[in-house]
């Protein structure tokens, strides 16, 4: 059984990965965004971590993995985040769930020099890229995954418009 | 006539800048087009229209009580009219965003069509501002998730303050045929009709090294036929000028605190 090492509500996706990059996390963590929080429907995105370099990821409500499962988890906002240190197989490490290192960053937070921090720490620790030998070909499925989410795209759009009102009216837009 | 359209993406590093000088360039075959880079925080449009060396830009004509004219930061260009914007620090702190509705009023007194490269953040009132200011936005987007969901977020902003949408162009295509299902998919959350797919095309990274549009760097390159098949598919709609700038001049928009 693994510990709990830490846990906390961070602003996105990109706080979450890059505290298990900067705490060099071998293990795994649980992203949890707040929507299923609230509303307990979405499930939540386990990431397999190696020296804070992120490898495998599974979804637990969809059951996707690898890409796919980062459009199930693809949402803006605050996510909780719990970390897990120590190797175990809380992520099936299979080719289906494999991820590139930058893949995370770029598909989760839209964050290239995250990214690019990801791919460095992956080099320096000599962690190979365990898609290298998987299709390669399905790259924007995780995108066509996102969109068919009808429910998480209208929920990223209602939160938008309730954010454009609110600030109408701090920016004094509202009489426009 | 005059129609104003923000390029807008709400993510950086989409090719905003690109693809409003392209479309401009592209729609300046059957219009008055006047460019202006209202990304008074992040300007970069002087560097991709060889225009790095110029005295007057926008950023002089959002200080209060400066004495530059606007049509002091106009440069024809490229057979459109071009108001960059500078890049000093210590000009972007003196400058009134705010301002920049007056200036937009007179450049629409003057041309067809009006496209205003946007900041690529929601964040603050300054960076919204182009956008509420235009008739109607056009959406650039990487087939990515998080650039899709920030160009929606910026849809609903947009038409939230009664901007409409006029369409979305996804750039930096590598596999354009994925990208059709994208786009097919993502027709139904995105108000206006998908205007174009763009390639990936080094002629684009050419272009901003040489400093030149990319329509004028490399006029027969994948990516240059891309846009002006996009800018075909914009219907630029008729108003009467007077009142577009009447509009721009009577919108309230306050003070910076």
């Amino acid at each position: 059984m693994t510990e709990l090492t830490f846990a906390r509500v961070v602003d996105d996706a990109a706080a979450a990965l890059s505290l298990a990059l900067d705490r060099e996390l071998t293990g795994h963590a649980v992203l949890t965004p707040q929507d299923a929080l609230l509303l307990d429907d979405d499930g939540a995105g386990v990431v397999a971590f190696t020296d804070g370099v992120p490898t495998h990821v599974h979804h637990t409500e969809t059951g996707r993995g690898g890409a796919a499962a980062l459009a199930a988890l693809a949402a803006t906002g605050p996510l909780r985040v719990e970390c897990y240190a120590g190797e175990d197989g809380a992520v099936p490490r299979t080719d289906q769930t494999a991820v590139a290192p930058g893949t995370p960053a770029e598909r989760l937070a839209g964050d290239d020099a995250l990214a690019a921090r990801t791919r460095d720490a992956a080099r320096a620790a000599g962690i190979d890229d365990a898609t290298a030998d998987a299709d390669d070909a399905g790259d924007l499925d995780a995108v066509e995954a996102f969109l068919a989410d009808e429910q998480k795209v209208e929920a990223i759009r209602d939160r938008a418009r309730e954010e454009a009102r609110e600030r109408a009216e701090e920016w004094g837009f509202d009489d426009l | 006539m005059v129609e104003a359209f923000a390029v807008a993406s709400g993510k950086g590093g989409t090719g905003k800048t690109t693809s409003t000088l392209a479309l401009g360039m592209a729609l300046a075959e059957d219009h008055d087009v006047t460019v202006v880079d209202a990304d008074t925080g992040m300007a970069n449009l002087l560097f991709h229209a060889g225009l790095a060396d110029v005295d007057v830009t926008l950023h002089d004509l959002l200080v209060a009580g400066g004495d530059a004219a606007v049509s002091d930061a106009v440069y024809e260009r490229y057979g459109m009219r071009v108001v960059p914007c500078g890049t000093g620090l210590g000009a972007f702190r003196a400058a009134d965003p705010a301002r920049l509705r007056g200036v937009v009023a007179d450049l629409a007194a003057d041309t067809d069509v009006l496209l205003l490269d946007s900041p690529a953040t929601l964040a603050s009132r300054s960076a919204v501002l182009p956008v509420v200011l235009a008739d109607r936005a056009v959406l650039v987007v990487q087939p990515t998730i998080p650039a899709i969901s920030d160009a929606l977020k910026v849809q609903e902003y947009a038409t939230s303050y009664g901007t409409g949408v006029a369409g979305t162009l996804y750039n930096k295509v590598q596999d354009p045929e994925a990208v059709e299902r994208v786009a097919a998919k993502s027709g139904k959350y995105f108000e206006g009709e998908t205007l174009g797919t763009v390639p990936e095309d080094d002629a684009v990274r050419a272009a901003r090294r040489a400093g030149e549009p990319l329509l004028a760097h490399a006029p027969d390159s994948d990516a240059a036929a891309a846009y002006r098949r996009a800018a075909d598919a914009i219907d630029v709609r008729d108003a009467d000028a007077e009142s577009v700038a009447d509009r721009f001049r009577s919108a309230v928009v306050p003070e910076q605190p």
